[in-house]
Formats: C-alpha cells, sequence, structure tokens
C-alpha cells in the first residue's frame, strides 16, 4: 500500500464529502434542532400564561368552595374561578350548560367532582374529579389540577379535626429530585438527563453515519456504474482505494463531530454567563455534556463511525447501480436502529446480562456501551474490552473488505451472491 | 531504435469462470510506435488491456510492461482511456482532472496547472469550472483523454478512443495521438475504425477468440498479401460487379467496390471484365485494406445471415 495514493484518494473523498449539499445542511441543521429542542420544549410543555376562566360543579362531595380556593392559588396560568355550583348527584343541567360555554368559549373548562362508591362497595365513597375542557392535553397544568384538587380533598378530610392544614398543604408540594451518585461524586438529573442525553448522543451517532457512510457508498456505486473506476485502478491498488475512502469520509464525519461539539458548547458557555430560560424540566445542561462523556463519545463515536463505514464500503461495493445501493442500505442500517432502541432501554435498566453482553458486540456497542456510561459508568475493564473490540472488528471488517473490494469493484453486470463473497474472503 | 519493447505479453492467459478471454497470448509492443490492438467484440482486446495494466492479475503466462514485471509499480509512467468511461458526475471539470492527474504520481499542485493547461489545449478552458455532468459526450470524452495523458505517460493505451466523436473532434484527437508518439510515447490503440487504423497505426494485433491471428508490422502484412485487390469507382448499379471470374470476393457498396483476387488470376482479365458490366470511373491495382484482411480472417467464418436478420442489422 502507498500512503500517497491512499491520501490522494482520500482528499477528494473528503472535499466531496463536505461539499455535499447532505453534509452542510446536516451539520447546521442538527444543531439547530437541538437547540430548539432544548430551549423551546420548556416553554411547550409549560402551560401557557393566558389566564384561564374554570367553573366547578360539586356534585355532592363538599369540595366546592375549597377546590375553588386552590384554583386560584395556582400562578400559572392564572386561574379565575366564574361560578361554583353545588348540585345533586343526578343533576345534569349545570354540566349541560357549562358545556355549552365552553364551546362558546365564554368558559375555557370546569372541574366536576362526585363521589365515587368504592370499589369494593364498603365505607364511604371517595370524591373523583373530571376536567372538561376545549385544551385540556397539557401536562403541567393537569399536574397543577390534580395537585388542586387532592388538596382540597384533603382540606375537606382535615377540617374540624385541629391538624395545621398550612404544614399539610406543604407536604402536598413535595417533590422528588433525582441524584444519579457514582463513584466520582453526585450528579444532578438522573432518568431524563441520562434519556434525552442517550438519545442525543446517539441521534449524533447515527446521523453522521448515514450522512457521510451514504455518501461515500453512492460514491462507490457510481465509480463502479461509471467505470471511472477502471481508470483509477490503473492508478491505485483496490486497497489503496478502499483505504482511501474509508479515511476521507472519517475525516468527513470528525469534522462534523468536531463542529457539532463546538456548536453545543456555545450554548453551555453562555448559560452560565447568561440567565438562559432553563431547559426543559429536571434536565441540566452540564451533566447532559460532561467531560467524560464527551471523551467517551468522541471514542465510540470514532470507533462506531469507523466500523460502519466499512460495513458501507462493503455494502456499496457489491452493489451495480443506485436503485440496488437503496434496498441493501436498509440492511446496513437496521443494527444502529437496533441499537439505538437498545441504548434506549438500558437506561431503565443498566445493569442487565442482556445490556453488558450488547455493549461488547461490535455493531450494538458504541451506542449501548455509550448508554451505560451515561447512565451508569460500567466497570473500566468492560469499556475498554468493549473499545477493544470494536478496534479488533474493524481492523477485520477492513481486512475483509479489502477482499471484497479486489474482487467486487469491477464487475458490473451481475451482482455478487454472499455465497460469492465468502468463497472470496476465505480464498483470499 | 533497438530499445527495450513498451510492452511484452509471454503466453498470457485470463480465464473467467471457465471461459479464457485471453488464451496463450504472445504479443510485443515496439517502443515509440502506435500500435493497433484489433480484433471483433469479444475477442479479448480489454482483458489483454486490463491484464496488462495489472489491473486484472494474469491466471498464466507473464507480461512486461515498460521493463517492468509488476504493472503498479509503473503506473505513474503508463495512461489509460478505458472503452466504458465515466467521470464523477458533481466534481468540477478541472478539479476532476486534477485529481486523476494526481493519482498518476502529478503533486497538487502541478496536477492543477496541467489540468488548467490541458483544459486549454482541448477547448475547454471556458468550462474548467463547470461541473463536469453539464459538459456534452464529447466534450467528457476529451477530457477523460487529457486525464490518460496530462503525466506524459511513456505508454498510452487508448481503447475506443474516438467512439462518438465528431469529425472535428476526431481530427483533433487523431493530432493529439500523434502528438504522444511525436513526444516519444508508445500508443496502444484498440479500435474498430479501420480508416483510423490505417492513417496511424504502424504495428497491428488481430485478436480473435484471445489469440492473435495476425500480428506484426502493417507494411509487411500487407506485403505479404501482395497487390492482390481491385479498387473500382463507377457509376450504375450494385450488384453487377458479382460472379467475375478470377475474383475470390467481392465488396461493392454502390459507388466504390473492391474486388479480392484468387491467387494466381489475371488482374487485367478482371479489369476489361470490370469494364464491359459497369461506367468506370476510376480503377486500380491496390494494396489490401487492413478492413479487407480483417474480414478475410475473422469476418468470412461468422457470416450466417439471412435476409431478414441483414434488414434488421441495417
Amino acid at each position: 500500500m502507498n500512503p500517497t495514493q491512499i491520501a490522494k484518494i482520500a482528499r477528494r473523498e473528503y472535499l466531496a464529502r463536505v461539499r455535499n449539499r447532505a453534509f452542510i445542511t446536516m451539520t447546521v441543521l442538527v444543531p439547530v434542532f437541538l437547540g430548539l429542542y432544548f430551549f423551546t420544549v420548556p416553554f411547550l410543555a409549560r402551560s401557557g400564561t393566558r389566564p384561564l376562566r374554570l367553573a366547578v360543579i360539586d356534585a355532592g362531595t363538599g369540595l366546592g368552595r375549597p377546590l375553588a380556593d386552590r384554583l386560584r392559588a395556582i400562578e400559572r396560568p392564572p386561574i379565575t374561578v366564574t361560578e361554583v355550583v353545588t348540585v345533586s348527584a343526578t343533576d345534569t343541567a349545570a354540566r349541560e350548560r357549562f358545556g355549552a360555554a365552553v364551546r362558546a368559549r365564554t368558559l375555557d373548562g370546569y372541574v366536576f367532582a362526585e363521589p365515587k362508591p368504592s370499589s369494593s362497595g364498603e365505607g364511604s365513597p371517595s370524591p373523583a374529579a373530571r376536567y372538561v375542557a376545549r385544551e385540556a392535553g397539557n401536562p403541567t397544568l393537569m399536574r397543577d389540577l390534580q395537585l388542586a384538587v387532592r388538596a382540597a380533598a384533603l382540606e375537606g378530610l382535615l377540617d374540624g379535626t385541629g391538624v395545621d392544614v398550612d404544614a399539610v398543604r406543604k407536604t402536598q408540594q413535595l417533590t422528588l429530585d433525582s441524584v444519579t451518585l457514582s463513584d466520582r461524586g453526585e450528579r444532578a438529573g438522573g432518568f431524563i438527563t441520562a434519556f434525552l442525553s442517550t438519545l442525543i448522543l446517539g441521534m449524533l451517532l447515527y446521523l453522521a453515519v448515514l450522512i457521510n457512510g451514504q455518501g461515500m457508498a453512492t460514491a462507490i456505486v457510481e465509480e463502479k456504474s461509471s467505470r471511472l473506476i477502471e481508470v483509477i485502478l490503473g492508478a491505485v491498488t483496490a486497497t489503496e482505494f478502499m483505504a482511501g475512502k474509508i479515511l476521507g469520509v472519517l475525516g468527513s464525519g470528525l469534522t462534523q463531530l468536531a463542529i457539532w461539539i463546538a456548536v453545543s458548547l456555545i450554548p453551555l458557555l453562555q448559560a452560565s454567563s447568561f440567565a438562559l430560560p432553563g431547559p426543559a424540566p429536571g434536565v441540566d445542561l452540564s451533566a447532559v455534556l460532561s467531560a467524560r462523556l464527551l471523551f467517551y463519545f468522541a471514542v465510540f463515536f470514532l470507533l462506531g463511525y469507523l466500523l460502519y463505514s466499512v460495513l458501507f464500503a462493503i455494502v456499496a461495493v457489491t452493489c451495480t447501480s443506485t436503485e440496488e445501493l437503496g434496498q441493501s442500505m436498509m440492511a446496513a442500517v437496521l443494527p444502529m436502529v437496533v441499537a439505538l432502541m437498545a441504548a434506549m432501554n438500558v437506561i431503565g435498566n443498566p445493569g442487565t446480562t442482556a445490556t453488558r453482553v450488547l455493549s461488547l458486540i461490535p455493531f450494538f456497542s458504541p451506542l449501548v456501551m455509550l448508554a451505560r456510561i451515561n447512565v451508569l459508568m460500567p466497570p473500566l475493564w468492560e469499556v475498554w474490552l468493549s473499545v477493544a473490540i470494536l478496534i479488533a472488528s474493524s481492523a477485520a471488517a477492513g481486512w475483509i473488505a479489502a477482499k471484497i473490494f479486489r474482487y467486487a469493484l469491477l464487475m458490473t453486470g451481475k451482482r455478487p451472491t454472499l455465497p460469492d463473497l465468502m468463497r472470496v474472503v476465505r480464498a483470499g | 531504435m533497438a530499445s527495450t519493447p513498451a510492452l511484452v505479453c509471454r503466453q498470457l492467459v485470463k480465464e473467467f469462470e471457465g471461459t479464457r478471454a485471453v488464451d496463450g497470448l504472445d504479443l510485443t509492443v515496439p517502443s515509440g510506435t502506435i500500435f493497433g490492438l484489433l480484433g471483433p467484440n469479444g475477442s479479448g482486446k480489454t482483458t489483454t488491456i486490463r491484464t496488462s495494466l495489472g489491473i486484472y492479475k494474469p491466471d498464466g503466462g507473464s507480461v512486461e510492461i515498460l521493463a517492468s514485471r509488476d504493472p503498479l509499480a509503473v503506473r505513474h509512467r503508463t495512461g489509460y482511456l478505458p472503452e466504458e468511461r465515466g467521470l464523477y458526475a458533481k466534481m468540477k471539470v478541472r478539479e476532476q482532472l486534477a485529481f486523476l492527474a494526481s493519482i498518476r504520481g502529478l503533486g497538487l499542485a502541478e496536477s492543477d496547472r496541467r489540468a488548467g493547461a490541458w483544459l486549454d489545449r482541448v477547448g475547454l478552458a471556458a468550462r474548467a469550472q463547470s461541473l463536469t455532468r453539464e459538459l456534452s459526450k464529447g466534450m467528457q470524452q476529451k477530457v477523460q483523454f487529457a486525464a490518460a495523458v496530462i503525466h506524459d505517460p511513456e505508454l498510452v493505451v487508448l481503447d475506443e478512443p474516438f467512439s462518438g466523436l465528431d469529425p472535428v473532434n476526431s481530427r483533433l484527437l487523431k493530432e493529439l495521438i500523434l502528438e504522444q508518439r511525436a513526444r516519444g510515447s508508445t500508443v496502444i490503440l484498440s479500435t474498430h475504425r479501420m480508416e483510423e487504423v490505417e492513417s496511424l497505426c504502424e504495428f497491428i494485433c488481430l485478436l480473435d477468440h484471445g489469440r492473435p491471428v495476425l500480428n506484426g508490422r502493417m507494411k509487411d502484412i500487407k506485403a505479404a498479401y501482395g497487390r492482390n485487390t481491385i479498387a473500382v469507382e463507377y457509376a450504375g448499379a450494385a450488384g453487377r460487379l458479382e460472379g467475375i471470374a478470377g475474383v475470390q470476393a467481392c465488396d461493392d457498396s454502390g459507388r466504390h467496390a473492391r474486388l479480392r483476387l484468387e491467387a494466381g488470376a489475371d488482374a487485367q482479365r478482371v479489369m476489361r471484365a470490370i469494364f464491359g458490366r459497369v461506367e468506370v470511373d476510376s480503377v486500380r491495382l491496390d494494396e489490401p485494406h487492413i478492413e479487407d484482411i480483417y474480414l478475410e480472417k475473422v469476418g468470412a467464418p461468422r457470416i450466417h445471415t439471412t435476409p431478414a436478420a441483414q434488414e434488421t442489422g441495417a
């Protein structure tokens, strides 16, 4: 192998990749979308600031007044209770009237509280409540309404018992913060942080492989089908050609990664100097992008990217047209989709045997091991064993690819079958 | 010039799944000449070329190219225009040419400089920054030819370089080929265009079924046939020159006809017979054209036409 020749092939491939429109678009769009996600989702999740006009119907629970008070105490959005009516359980007139008002938009919604018999049929019935509104999907508002209903019910129970209602009310506002404890100390966040950061890092690897690998694969098929390959093979060997392709696409992937990391650091730095609106509840950006995670991300990104690039190159060289390539690429992308799903599953169950096994298998390990590192740092030997296996399998894949390249580059009419390829690899 | 031959194939064999594409070929291409590699489709020309250039590994025999047993060791001194041609569709013309020059061993700056000079030379300077796919087929072909010779190779292999070119560009290409030889380079020309072979090649090798059926200096080959052909230009309907005694074969295209004489036939008698049949503009005793020899060597036994086949063939 002649390094100069490899460098020339790699240079062309690199330039072709980074000048590609898809590359430029995605390199810009991915951080933009991630930014949008981080900084707009919290706003979307928060209830609007538009004041709500609500009515309360109490069908014999006694919750009417206290519930109205609790509702008025909600700060965001400010709630006006327009009317509190007490009716009998069978009276539907008030519900119909409020329903009509909601439809006519003179009312935003109403809360209907009724006694519900206990499921065993014994004991006193417990209150049940229902929120009826035009827009009833907002989870934050629902949580606040639910808290209000519970507080009102509790106050009703405690009324006259001499218990300090205010103290009880405070216990109702208790929240549970999650903190991840590892050998290196505590880290705020937890499930949501791990979920989001794993998803994002996984998607970055997935997108980078897809954009660059697809570009390279298309180029190889173009070189094959246009017969340009014949000119190239007069000047470079099949192995040099393959090595150049992989190196070129590796370069473009690293360029993309560097841009993404640099861009993602900007909001981090800004977050400390400017008071940016806080990201999604429970997400701490600095926890998402800890230095350790970034380091392992770079390692597994590089190796995973390399392995998938070789896989894409092998798939491409066995195709004779872009149509064939389109179909075959699905097969090549599939392990990555599985790996991404497995990685998301790891977050809930980081220590299972299945997870530990998956995090050592080459095509899955980049994403699965990364998810494990993110959630619960595995023993170092497992991490580095995974890295070693990845390196070894990339080398093996490269060796196989070189043989297949020598065999398949000049094939045009017919597509080599799997047995053909296995014979070629065995024969050398 | 008694220098080392540019290419020597000895008992060269290349097989594909049991079929011998090249079957024990012996071939010597003298240095500094234009060498015609001829033969019908599927006769093994392209395989011979690819094996000689190291794109295929031979299954038997040996190749010695520019005095080296390893074609890849001399790859910076050879140039190749394959028959089936392609370029990167989305690459700019000059960049592409520079890339193809660079993999032939030129530095990046030198590659770019020469790419510019060659685009100028083939009249495409204005299109240097165009995407290759925006060029016409003929323009792309000129770029490809430039790519084959841009690094001043000592041996250039051109597989069907004229296909698809208009007369103006054909003439330009011919000039460029002659320029290569004038530079001292050896040119191997594989083509079906017999008029180009006639005017350019000093040596030829005619392949059939992977074996040479003719091999040597064109002048000598023609001389061996002697002046055994009568060329006629005439007015009158075609077909009236058939069946003259002493004529082995008659290739009559209407206004021109070439009649090959049987061995020992009396040329004067045949000519008188011609005068008796058609209104003659000119008639002369001629050497065989390379096309005549080609057809005799590989064409004749294969002709098996029915009237229907002739119609569809036309």
